[in-house]
This record gives C-alpha cells, sequence and structure tokens, in this order.
C-alpha cells in the first residue's frame, strides 16, 4: 500500500525537478524563426483551419437542406426567405447559440418548429435525414457561430 | 578427425540457417510499433481494465481475409493498429483513427484496407506494403485520388458521396474520351461532330482555318480539343475539307436559302428570346453551355447555312442534340437576320467565310492528314464507322508504371498517377509526336479525370460488391410517337429511365402518372419556367397543337409507374377527401415556406396555385407519402404523413385549379 505512494510521490518530486531544471535551461536556439524571417516572406493569406470529415459532412447536409432559407452564413437570408412570413432564424447569432444546446438543436431539426412549438415553416427533417446527419450538422451549425460582439460599455 | 571437424562446422551453420527465420521475424519493425501501440493505448485508456487489455495484447500479425473480394489479405492492421479504435481518435501518425466514411468504421471486415487505398496487403515492411519505391507493383493511391477506389465497385456516373469521381466521369463523357478510347460501359458512344461533307457549305477557308488552330480559343463550349496544328497541316486539311462532296441535298438546302430575302432582325431577336435558345447555347458566357457560344458564330457560319441548318437541323448532323423548331418559312429568316447582324466577330476581316479555291496536291495530303490525326473517330463520314484510335482504358488503373513512357517530363516521380496528370493535363509535354490533343483541363478537373481512370482496374470485382445504378428501363416507343420524341431532342435534355441528357431536372420516366393530360398539351405549346427559382425552361418549340396532344397521350400511354395509383382514394373511407382538413394540414406543416399560394411563400418549390390543374392526385399521395423515393436530392422533406393525411392534403391541392393569369413566354431571354 505504501510503495506506490511514495514511488508516486518520488515520481512527481522527480518530475518537478526536471521540469525547473528545464525552466533554467536557456530557451532554444530561436533558429528556425530567423530563418523564416530571413527568406522572402510569402504573405501568409489567413488560412481557415481545415474542416474535419464530420464536418465536412455536416457541411454539406447544411448546403443542400439548409441553406436556401438560412443562407450559406446561416444569417437567416437565403434566397428562399425574403418571402416567408416568420423570417428564418439568425443560426450565426452568438446570443442563439449560447441559448440553445445541441440536444435542443438537434430536436427543434427532427421535430420541425410546430414540434417545439415554434413557427410550422421550419419543417421536421426526422424522417428525411438519419439521426447521424443530424448530429454532423448541428455541430456544422457551431462553426457557423459569429464572434460576440463586443460588450457594450 | 577432418570427418568429425567438417561435420562439427556444417552442424553449426545448419543451426544458424534454421536460426535466420526467426530472428528476422523477431526483428521486423512492425514488432516495435505493436509495443509502442500498447504503451500509447495504456496511456490513453479511460480505465485500468482497458490499459491492461492494451499491455496484454499479443505482438503478432494481423490480417483481414476477404475470401468474397478477390482473395484479398490485408495486413495493413498489423501496424495501423487504431484504424477502427475509437481511443485512438488524434492519435499521432499510423495508429490514427480512420476517418468516418460511409463505408468505415462499419464495413472494415468486407472490404479490407487495399480494395480503396491500393497498396500491398500481404506485405508487413512499410515500404513494401505501401509501394513507395519506383515502379512498385500496385502502389498505394495519392490521397488526392482516392475516390477512385470507390469508383472500382460503384460504376454509375454519378456516385453519391464521391465528388470528385463523379466529376471526373462526367467530364470524360462531355469531352468524348470514349470516342477515341474503348471504355467498357460506353462502347456505343458517339461522338455529335458534325459530319464533314457539310462543313464546307457552313464556314469559309479562313473561318475554317482558324477554328482548326484553337477550337476552345474561338467556343468555349467547344467539344473538339486542340491539335496542335502547323499552318501547313491546317492548309492541308482545310483543302481536303473544301474537297469533300456534300449530298446535292443538303447544297440544295443551302443554295436555295441564299436566294431568299433578308428578314427582319427586330422580330427574329424576339423569337430568339421566346424561344430561349440558351437553354442549351450561351451568348456570350449566360446560357446553359452545352451546346457552341452563339455571341460570334455568323462569322463562322454563313448565313445561308444557319437559315438551313435551323430549318432541318437533323438532315445536316443526324446526331445533333438540337431539336428542330416548328418556325414559320418567315420566322426562321427573322432569327437568322437578327443572328446575322447581332452575333458577329465585328473585329474579324472580311471574306472570313469565302470557300477555299482546291488544291488538289494540297487535299490528298490533308486526307492522309485526317486519318492519322484520328479525326475519325468523332467526325464519321455519311454511313462509315467511328474508328477508335486510342488505346483501350479498361484495365488503365492498374499499369505499371515502368510500363509507361514518361519522356521528355523527367521531373517527374514514376508513378502512374502523375504520368496520367500529365497526359491528360498536356499530352504533348511527354513526347513530340504524340496524337493525343489538349483538351484544356485546369487542374482541378485534371485530377478528377485521374480519379476516374484510376477507377478503371484490372482485376475484375465480384457481383456481390459491384454497385451498378438501379437503372429502369428507357421504353422509346417509334412511329408517329417515335418521330416527335425525335424531331424534338426529349432525350437532348430530359431521362427518361437510363437514358438522356442532364440539362433539364425534369425526368420524365413517371411523366405520364405525375402529370394531367390537358396541363401537358397547354404546357408542350407555351412552357414557363415551373418553379419562381429557376431562370431556365424548356425552349418553345412552336409545335401544333396536335402534336402537342400526340405527345401528351404518348406520355400518359407509356410513361407510367406502376406504383402511382390512377386514383388513391379508391377503396379508401370519405373521410379521406376532406379538403378542409387538407387545408389545415397545409397550414400547420409549412408547406408553405417553399410553395408560393396567393401571395406568400419561399421561391424555392413550383407554387401550388395551379396544382389541382397540373398534377394528378396519385403523384400528389404517393410524392407526400415520401419525396425521396422519387429524387433523392430532393428538398422536400418526408414528413412521414398517414395515408388519411396525405390523402386529405392530396384532396386539398387538388382544387387548386386558378390557371396562371400570363405566362412568362419572354421571360429570361436574350435582350
Amino acid at each position: 500500500m505504501r510503495t506506490p505512494v511514495l514511488t508516486g510521490l518520488a515520481r512527481t518530486l522527480l518530475l518537478l525537478m526536471v521540469a525547473t531544471g528545464c525552466r533554467k535551461q536557456a530557451p532554444p536556439p530561436p533558429a528556425p524563426a530567423a530563418e523564416a524571417a530571413a527568406a522572402p516572406a510569402p504573405p501568409a493569406p489567413p488560412a481557415e483551419p481545415p474542416l474535419s470529415y464530420e464536418l465536412r459532412l455536416g457541411r454539406q447536409v447544411f448546403q443542400h437542406y439548409c441553406l436556401i432559407c438560412h443562407g450559406e452564413t446561416g444569417a437567416g437570408d437565403g434566397f428562399n426567405a425574403f418571402n416567408v412570413e416568420p423570417h428564418p432564424r439568425d443560426l450565426s447569432a452568438p446570443a442563439f447559440q449560447k441559448a440553445k444546446s445541441d440536444g435542443e438543436l438537434a430536436d427543434t431539426i427532427r421535430r420541425g418548429g410546430l414540434g417545439v412549438g415554434l413557427s410550422p415553416m421550419m419543417p421536421p427533417w426526422g424522417k428525411t435525414l438519419t439521426p447521424d446527419q443530424i448530429d454532423q450538422v448541428v455541430a456544422y451549425l457551431r462553426t457557423l457561430k459569429r464572434p460576440d460582439a463586443p460588450p457594450a460599455s | 578427425m577432418p570427418l568429425r571437424r567438417l561435420f562439427a562446422i556444417t552442424s553449426v551453420l545448419f543451426f544458424m540457417v534454421l536460426a535466420i527465420s526467426p530472428l528476422k521475424n523477431a526483428l521486423r519493425p512492425y514488432r516495435a510499433i505493436q509495443r509502442e501501440y500498447a504503451r500509447l493505448g495504456a496511456s490513453r485508456a479511460k480505465s485500468q481494465k482497458l490499459a491492461e487489455a492494451y499491455q496484454a495484447r499479443p505482438v503478432s500479425i494481423q490480417q483481414i481475409w476477404l475470401p468474397g473480394l478477390q482473395n484479398r489479405v490485408d495486413r495493413c492492421t498489423t501496424c495501423h493498429l487504431g484504424v477502427q479504435d475509437a481511443n485512438m481518435a488524434g492519435a499521432p501518425g499510423v495508429f490514427r483513427l480512420h476517418s468516418h466514411s460511409f463505408h468505415t468504421p462499419k464495413d472494415f471486415d468486407r472490404f479490407g484496407c487495399t480494395s480503396c487505398h491500393g497498396g500491398q496487403g500481404l506485405a508487413t515492411l512499410e515500404e513494401d506494403a505501401h509501394g513507395n519505391a519506383e515502379n512498385a507493383g500496385t502502389p498505394m493511391t495519392p490521397l488526392p485520388f482516392i475516390e477512385s477506389g470507390c469508383g472500382r465497385c460503384h460504376l454509375a456516373t454519378q456516385v453519391a458521396g464521391a465528388a470528385i469521381l463523379s466529376r471526373g466521369r462526367q467530364l470524360m463523357e462531355k469531352a468524348g474520351c470514349f470516342a477515341c478510347h474503348l471504355v467498357k460501359g460506353h462502347e456505343g458512344f458517339r461522338s455529335e461532330a458534325p459530319p464533314l461533307e457539310s462543313v464546307a457549305l457552313k464556314t469559309g477557308g479562313e473561318a475554317l482555318k482558324r477554328w482548326l488552330k484553337d477550337p476552345k480559343g474561338l467556343d468555349p463550349n467547344a467539344s473538339m480539343p486542340n491539335f496542335h496544328l502547323s499552318d501547313a497541316d491546317i492548309e492541308a486539311l482545310t483543302h481536303y475539307i473544301f474537297n469533300t462532296r456534300p449530298s446535292g441535298l443538303l447544297a440544295g438546302k443551302v443554295r436555295a436559302a441564299g436566294s431568299e430575302k433578308p428578314g427582319d432582325p427586330v422580330n427574329g431577336k424576339k423569337i430568339f428570346a421566346e424561344a430561349r435558345c440558351i437553354s442549351c447555347h450561351t451568348l456570350e458566357g449566360k446560357g446553359n453551355g452545352s451546346a457552341p457560344e452563339l455571341a460570334k458564330v455568323a462569322s463562322r457560319a454563313s448565313q445561308p447555312w444557319l437559315l438551313a441548318f435551323l430549318r432541318d437541323p437533323h438532315a445536316f448532323n443526324p446526331r445533333t442534340r438540337m431539336p428542330q423548331f416548328g418556325f414559320s418559312e418567315a420566322d426562321t429568316r427573322d432569327v437568322v437576320a437578327y443572328m446575322v447582324t447581332e452575333f458577329k466577330d465585328f473585329e474579324a476581316p472580311e471574306g472570313m467565310l469565302e470557300p477555299v479555291r482546291v488544291n488538289q496536291t494540297l487535299a490528298e495530303k490533308g486526307q492522309k492528314l485526317f486519318r492519322t490525326l484520328g479525326c475519325t473517330a468523332c467526325h464519321v463520314a455519311a454511313g462509315g464507322e467511328s474508328e477508335r484510335i486510342g488505346p483501350e482504358l479498361n484495365r488503365i488503373g492498374d499499369k505499371r508504371a515502368s510500363s509507361l513512357d514518361f519522356g521528355k517530363r523527367t521531373e517527374l516521380k514514376h508513378t502512374l498517377p502523375a504520368w496520367l496528370q500529365a497526359k491528360v493535363q498536356e499530352p504533348r509535354s511527354l513526347n513530340t509526336g504524340l496524337r493525343m490533343p489538349s483538351y484544356g483541363f485546369t487542374p482541378e478537373d485534371t485530377r478528377a479525370i485521374v480519379t476516374a481512370l484510376l477507377a478503371y482496374g484490372a482485376e475484375p470485382i465480384p457481383a456481390a460488391y459491384l454497385h451498378q445504378p438501379a437503372t429502369r428501363p428507357s421504353l422509346v416507343p417509334g412511329g408517329a410517337v417515335g418521330a416527335l420524341f425525335d424531331r424534338y431532342r426529349c432525350l437532348s435534355c430530359h431521362q427518361i429511365g437510363d437514358r438522356g441528357g442532364d440539362i433539364s431536372t425534369a425526368p420524365l420516366t413517371a411523366e405520364g402518372s405525375k402529370v394531367k393530360k390537358d396541363w401537358l398539351v397547354d404546357y408542350l405549346l407555351l412552357s414557363f419556367t415551373i418553379r419562381p427559382i429557376l431562370t431556365d425552361r424548356m425552349p418553345v418549340f412552336r409545335m401544333s397543337r396536335e402534336e402537342a396532344t400526340t405527345l401528351a397521350q404518348a406520355f400518359g400511354t407509356f410513361y407510367l409507374d406502376p406504383a402511382i395509383p390512377e386514383d388513391p382514394f379508391d377503396g379508401q373511407p370519405a373521410s379521406s377527401r376532406d379538403p378542409e382538413e387538407g387545408k389545415r394540414l397545409y397550414d400547420t406543416l409549412g408547406c408553405r415556406a417553399c410553395h408560393i399560394l396567393g401571395d406568400k411563400g419561399g421561391y424555392y418549390g413550383p407554387p401550388l396555385t395551379e396544382a389541382g390543374r397540373r398534377l394528378k392526385p396519385g403523384w400528389t399521395y404517393t410524392w407526400l407519402k415520401g419525396p425521396q423515393k422519387w429524387r433523392a436530392d430532393v428538398r422536400c422533406p418526408s414528413y412521414g404523413l398517414s395515408d388519411t393525411d396525405a390523402l386529405r392534403l392530396t384532396s386539398y391541392l387538388q382544387t387548386l385549379t386558378q390557371k396562371p393569369a400570363a405566362p412568362k413566354a419572354g421571360h429570361g431571354g436574350a435582350r
């Protein structure tokens, strides 16, 4: 019983020592960075991180079924939205994204607006999309969130 | 004594030889990898028990044996241990979990690894298994072309989830690869290039020379590639083409058209827009793009030819996809007058359309060139057979890199995909004197085509694994109806069964079960955009009411789907015919989000104002029961309606019979 505790303690000590030792050591030579700076620096494009395979599947579903009303960025401005009353929801609004859990979003997609007590203009997709596809599209919706507005001063 | 010594030495040698094999096995790199995997797995494990399971794994070769799929044995999982292990999501390098796809993780035991990725399944050394060495037997497919793996089993042109492969297959068909290369499933391919005899009637020497120099430069929609001809060769070919004898009938038609008085361009412009020529053609880039760009066509084709062609296109080119319009004599004259005044190259020198005075020596040289260049693969003389001059492509995807000639491209990696890329993008960069012309494909198009090519494997795929498109027979009746189908070229745009073009979004396979006859007659006479979101619509063919009635009747007779009842209310309780209840359903289901009824509604779906005049109740009912059954990619959601609800909704939609006030015949035309 005692030995593992002791060895555990010893290991933590050792780790701490190594860590502090490392910190005291000189920082690694900044050679690669210097080289990169010396080379004719190509203007780094603000590359978006590539989406994972699951997110790409979600995007495919979104662009096929949701985009016509909710728009490319989720702002509720798809080409089909203009003559529709009430207007489609702005899915990219930070407040909306914060208020709804993944489960709630999936539920609304599955059962439609009427199913969750909202406008019937949002149809239920539970019999068209598979549960996997709904989860994927919810994950993709999360990537559409606009950056939070700066807090009002 | 020496005998005993000899015996001692040989026995030591014997034991050494015996030891080689176990030693070699003990030193294999996969053993270290498996031990590393056990360590990594234990450190990532969520429970003690799981960590112990990792530690307890014996070090041994793993394999997936597929007796039913070419007897494949894939030992990839000997090193790639984490491909099915959710615990290894995001793990580094060789231990990574396989990304989620249509067949993973559920189908590892059905497909193994090499059936999609290529490589040598039996090998357990990285170099051998991946086939990295130059000229290796079956190397792994590089990831940019990975969809070629899908294409080995999925034979349809459009493969769901494999966009690059599908695009490649579509491009190959559009570019006419099968005219020169024999490929299984495309043996019947015929190019729609015009027969040569009528070319001399159409164009002039200078215009033809410019065309031969760079077809796609003059017309971006041209399917003819660039043969990089020298000026001397172009001269010879021009003399040959102007030396061919057009049939007396065609020459007579053009001559007669030439003696007519000029038409009225203003009226021609109106007809051009109403007929909606850009459903297939483009005008300064606007339009569908599956037929020639018309912006400068009058500088390539003479006025008499345009007039004669428009009146009887199928006489000039029996394989053209162009329908015959039912314009009156005067209307055709007006359309051509409009084209001749507007659609020309205003910078071109005079005399572009002057015929060539044939020099017999040059013409003979041109005739030989015409054969050796392989022009006969697409431009088939009347009654002749096309000649495929390219090699067959059926096994190209498994061709060994060592059998390929990289020629001048010494910088290329000696792999099949690299060679195919160079060959498709710029064939003559490999060697001078090659016959394959340049198609001007973009790098993305090239990647798609190489993906499609790599899918043609050498080993036959067993039937249990093959995924062939479910085709429905495409019956096209003969007689008077068949003649009308041919005249209006319905199959150029519409799909019927597994035949037909993709210009229209409306397949006609079940059209008779779908729309009512009276509506169809009206639509054939004066077509309009059915969905507000689409700007394209069917051309107005100016067919007679008699012809429209014959066609509508034929649809009602032949193009029926047995799954669609003629009267869905038959045998159902009277309560199912309740339009009031149907209206309530219409409002609560949110149909208005996509369909216009009254003044509000979405633009995506067809307006339902005249749904009851257009659609048969049986179709409406079966559609409502499951739209995806009729078109996999349709956006209309499946509501899972009960029979009664679907019928009530149907009966409500049947009450909507208001005829649209003003059909938008001229909508979206050229202005």
